[in-house]
């Protein structure tokens, strides 16, 4: 569900639990003006029953006839009051007690009658209308209280009620809110750690199943941005693959120039000699030709093989056979700027399981830094070891150049870092950072301002049983 | 023209046997090798009237040979020869009083005419 629709949802049940609070509300509101309205009629009943019970007494003590015609009267009228308000009366006490209020009314009217009719009052009469008349006026009396207890009771049930409702409102509406904000919370959480791989050049399609909301559009975009780098990534993979032949090509050219140099010689001397020349000869001649050009061939096929785009292909390798081929690409480039090489490789080391023409690139990366380092000529050290923890090659890559200013060098991996102005493209170690770390390896520097730096990088050792997975 | 020595340094044997083989043709004592030290004591024992030599050379290059012949024999030659043709390595070997620069590769017509117009000058002199 989209986090847009939980929210929505939240709100509404929030809505409809206020929308039932005030229901109810009203509802007992209406209820306690029904039996409000009945306790006020039973208060004018009261009074009637009392005024009754006076004239009552007064004929008793006087014997008036005229007080027995007030108390028809009164009772008359009660009757009709009774019937006037039995619509407000029925909803608060019920028709039974209507009844039965109406009929304790009917026998104290009786008793009346009976005496009206006897002329004057007899002992048994008298007590028969003051009992009739005090069972009125205490029922009453009690229908009264009970009703004026039962809207208390409406009150007190209704204020309870309320504030737990507000209680239960703002419960709901913390735990929702609190469970809502933790989904978002939990998958912004998710999206970064993804975000920090890529970060790191790790441009895999995120897995796992997709939530469908926000989030999982969010995801979505992400993962064909990380499609996007992945393809982009190999094409500055080969963009700097072209952008380091630019610099091995200088190299090249000076040594394509020896062999041509040589076919060129040949030719001259084979012209100008050629009568003297026997058929031995001149056969010797054309090999050395021949010969001359497979060297030339060599030199152009090292290059194109360098600068071709090519599927990464891991294969089983010696290290120290992949340095090598990396030396014959650089060694020209070294030689004319001034630079001794020392290489020193460690022999038995264990295979690694690389592509060797993407570690060529890293190296030949690594030895154009060195040697652009050193623009007045210097020391070139290759070297080859065993790693520390023994299931590892480290090959070393030092140079006696101007070094790295240590502000620099927690960026000089970044993408577009670059310290050489115009010269890089700030791509050369971050691609080969790619490189290695795809290679489930490390790449580590170490350099000091005038004295020189030293690239390490750490490959783990291929075991046969042990597929290393490249990607 | 005969008794004319020439020495010939280059770490491509082809340029010295080649070297060799067409300067033969004209009468001259050649001799050739694959790096400066030898050739360096060889001066020690015998005059050389022009040294030919290769510019960028592993060991003592091509710019140190023009030095040292240029202090011990002031009455040699050196012509220098390169793969790597650029202007700053030309500036600098004639700083050095090179006779002639050429870059490869090398038409030995030319070279041949630069050796003979050095002979004659210092003949001349």
């Amino acid at each position: 569900m989209k986090i847009e629709h939980k929210l929505v949802l939240s709100n509404v049940i929030n809505g409809a639990f206020l929308i039932l609070i005030g229901f109810f509300a009203f509802q007992n509101m209406n209820l306690v003006l029904t039996k409000l309205r009945f306790v006020e009629i039973a208060d004018d009943l009261n009074a009637s029953f009392l005024e009754m019970r006076l004239s009552e007494k007064n004929f008793f003590l006087y014997h008036d006839k005229k007080a027995l015609n007030e108390i028809r009267e009164k009772i008359s009228g009660t009757m009709k009051s009774l019937d006037a308000a039995k619509k407000d009366i029925i909803p608060a006490i019920g028709e039974a007690d209507l009844q039965k209020l109406e009929s304790n009314l009917k026998a104290y009217s009786d008793a009346i009658g009976e005496t009206e009719a006897t002329g004057h009052p007899f002992q048994e009469l008298e007590s028969k209308i003051r009992a009739a008349g005090r069972k009125l006026s205490e029922y009453s009396d009690s229908i009264t209280q009970l009703e004026r207890k039962r809207v208390n009771d409406i009150i007190m049930s209704s204020k309870r009620i309320l504030i737990f409702s507000f209680w239960a409102i703002l419960a709901s509406a913390l735990l929702i809110g609190h469970f809502i904000s933790q989904k978002i919370v939990q998958s912004l959480r998710e999206i970064e750690k993804m975000t920090k791989s890529i970060s790191e050049g790790n441009f895999h399609p995120l897995d796992g199943v997709r939530p469908r909301d926000e989030l999982g559009s969010v995801i979505t975009a992400i993962n064909s941005m990380s499609e996007e780098l992945a393809h982009r990534e190999e094409q500055i993979l080969q963009s700097k693959k072209l952008a380091s032949l630019g610099i091995l090509t200088a190299g090249v050219a000076h040594e394509i120039t020896n062999p041509l140099n040589n076919i060129s010689m040949i030719a001259q001397t084979y012209a100008e000699l050629y009568d003297k020349l026997g058929e031995k000869d001149r056969i010797e001649f054309m090999g050395k030709v021949d010969a001359e050009t497979e060297r030339i061939r060599q030199i152009v096929k090292n290059l194109l093989d360098f600068s071709k785009p090519k599927d990464a292909n891991p294969k089983e390798e010696d290290i120290n056979s992949v340095i090598h081929k990396t030396l014959t690409l650089v060694q020209n480039m070294i030689d004319v700027s001034n630079i001794d090489t020392m290489v020193n490789l460690t022999d038995g080391l264990p295979h690694v399981f690389v592509d060797a023409h993407q570690i060529q690139q890293v190296l030949v990366n690594l030895v154009t830094n060195a040697v652009q380092a050193m623009p007045n000529g210097g020391r070139l050290f290759i070297a080859s070891r065993p790693g520390k923890g023994g299931d590892s090659v480290e090959i070393t890559v030092m140079d006696t150049g101007r070094g790295i200013p240590p502000e620099f060098l927690p960026h000089i991996f970044d993408p577009f870092f670059s310290t050489k102005g115009e010269g890089g493209t700030g791509l050369g170690l971050s691609v080969s950072y790619g490189i290695i770390k795809n290679h489930r390896g490390e790449i580590r520097v170490e350099s000091k301002v005038g004295v020189g730096t030293t690239f390490t990088v750490e490959i783990p050792a291929h075991y046969k049983n042990k597929e290393i997975n490249n990607e | 023209m005969s008794n004319y020595r020439i020495m010939v340094i280059d770490d491509e044997k082809i340029v010295g046997d080649m070297a060799k083989l067409s300067l033969e043709q004209d009468g001259y004592l050649v001799e050739t090798f694959l790096n400066a030290e030898p050739a360096l004591a060889r001066l020690k024992e015998e005059k050389f009237h022009v040294v030919v030599t290769d510019y960028k050379m592993k060991g003592i290059d091509g710019m140190e040979v023009l030095r040292t012949v240029k202090k011990q024999y002031p009455g040699t030659t050196v012509i220098m020869i390169t793969a790597f043709a650029n202007l700053d390595a030309a500036i600098e070997a004639l700083r050095g009083d090179v006779h002639d620069f050429f870059p490869k590769p090398v038409k030995i017509k030319e070279l041949k005419e630069s050796i003979r117009r050095a002979l004659a000058k210092t003949s001349a002199a």
